[in-house]
């Protein structure tokens, strides 16, 4: 039974691609085993369709000129910008785009990366990870290796054992794989997703006699402590 | 400089809808211009935003069921063209309808002008590449195609080397939920989501669009809107939950 869910405003990050990979993979890992979470997703999905369907298309060709409010005062948004004659609109697709996907559909596909790691549920399983590294006492860490702004990995901690004490200062999600952690009065467990409001005033800690296996992405952690320290020397 | 963006939106709405009585008919109009006297205190910014969603919401007011906007049959049946005889006749005219939009979106949610390109024309390559896996009954070809767009913005960074994980294997899906407890069809849904929208509260669209097309963080949207945090947070939820209970489906 899954009792913690990603809220709205992260979904719908997911839903229109503007989360980084790393939280993005958490969050589908969530969504795998939530099916409540699969029809928010299905819906928002579908809302960006028709959105994307009614977005004025980029370029000459559309016939409407995109409104564009970069950097416009307001009444200058919607007055159409006499273009030179010959002149490529900026914003249109680059002459030939047409052209360059047909030459290339018949390329052969790219091979899909293969599991790396059977014991994990998709997508996790196909993501390239570095080794573990001990971070704290009875606390491990494999980070993803993955682009994009935020950063994310595995933590493997034993019963009894805590993270080391952390702030943040953006987005931060962990969703449980196996095993359970209390945080802040509520406790995970497997398929719950966790995305702390705030800083923790205490750090989260496992729950029952077994490990607890997370994949946990975050855009900013600051760690406090003798860590913190090193931390900032290190410049992280 | 309001009533001159007043009249911005309509010349943008005849235009796209020629002939049309849409002006009159705009849901929240005489709401808009309240709206917009609110502009001296939260600058142009939140005129702009509420602007936009007023020129967004014409659009949904004015399309019918018949209207070329909607995501009518033929989408689908060009994705299945290519699906069955790799029809690339049919493949041109997705392109044509999508790729500018998917630039678009791009564009405006932050990318160069050169990876917003390429994030189109690599949408467009998975859409003739995974053509086989369109399944109707799950998604309308529009949300199937901006799925698919959406999963190479956030992968887009490993793009380069690996197709996009998030994409999944086209032999190896992640396992998706029960369809037949879904009481809708699929077009049904889109059709209501797409009535929905045109009838969202001007100030609960606005911040639907913000988020969904601009990339705007919440603090962004506060920034730019002039109005609370929680303002933001408690509209997005509302407009979410007016489409969930419109779809039946409220948790």
């Amino acid at each position: 039974m899954i009792n913690h869910h990603p809220s709205d405003a992260s979904l719908l990050a997911y839903a229109n691609g503007g989360m980084s990979v790393a939280l993005a993979l958490v969050v589908a890992t969530h969504l795998a085993q939530c099916a409540p979470c699969q029809r928010t997703l299905a819906t928002l999905e579908a809302v960006g369709g028709v959105l994307l369907d009614a977005l004025p298309a980029a370029g000459p060709a559309a016939g409407v000129r995109v409104p564009n409010f970069s950097g416009f005062g307001v009444a200058d948004a919607f007055v159409e910008p006499a273009l030179p004659a010959g002149a490529v609109d900026p914003d249109g697709l680059a002459p030939g785009a047409l052209q360059q996907v047909l030459a290339r559909l018949d390329d052969p596909l790219p091979p899909f990366p293969s599991v790396l790691y059977p014991t994990l549920p998709a997508p996790l399983n196909r993501v390239p990870m570095g080794r573990w590294w001990p971070i704290a006492r009875g606390v491990r860490w494999k980070p993803l290796h993955v682009g994009g702004v935020a950063w994310g990995g595995l933590v493997l901690a034993q019963p009894g054992r805590a993270l080391p004490r952390h702030g943040h200062s953006g987005l931060e999600l962990t969703c449980v794989l196996s095993g359970a952690f209390s945080d802040g009065g509520l406790s995970y467990a497997v398929g719950d997703l966790a995305e702390p409001d705030g800083d923790h005033d205490d750090p989260p800690a496992v729950m029952g006699a077994e490990p607890c296996l997370c994949i946990l992405a975050s855009e900013g952690m600051h760690l406090r402590g003798v860590l913190g320290l090193a931390q900032r020397m290190i410049g992280l | 400089m309001i009533q001159s963006s007043l009249r911005g939106v309509r010349e943008c709405v005849n235009a796209i809808h020629p002939g049309s009585e849409t002006c009159s008919r705009l849901p929240g109009r005489l709401h808009v211009h309240a709206r917009l006297r609110d502009a001296r205190k939260f600058g142009r910014g939140a005129v702009r935003g509420r602007v936009f969603a007023l020129y967004q919401h014409a659009s949904f007011a004015t399309m019918t069921p018949q209207s070329p906007l909607s995501d009518g049959p033929d989408h689908a049946a060009l994705i299945k063209a290519i699906a069955d005889q790799r029809d690339r006749a049919a493949f041109i005219e997705l392109f044509n309808h999508f790729a500018p939009r998917i630039k678009a979106w791009m564009l405006r949610a932050g990318a160069s002008s050169a990876a917003a390109e390429e994030m189109a024309q690599e949408a467009m390559l998975s859409v003739w590449r995974r053509a086989a896996s369109f399944d109707p009954s799950r998604a309308g070809a529009t949300t199937w195609i901006f799925t698919i767009a959406r999963n190479l913005r956030i992968d887009a960074i490993r793009r380069e080397r690996h197709p996009s994980l998030l994409l999944g294997d086209p032999v190896d899906e992640i396992e998706q939920p029960e369809q037949a407890d879904r009481a809708l069809d699929v077009a049904e849904r889109e059709a209501r989501i797409r009535s929905a929208l045109g009838h969202l509260p001007v100030e609960q669209a606005t911040v639907v669009h913000m988020a969904f097309f601009e990339d705007k963080t919440h603090a962004d949207i506060e920034k730019e809107l002039g109005i609370p945090l929680g303002t933001i947070k408690s509209r997005l939820r509302l407009a979410l939950n007016r489409l969930r209970s419109i779809l039946g489906d409220l948790p």
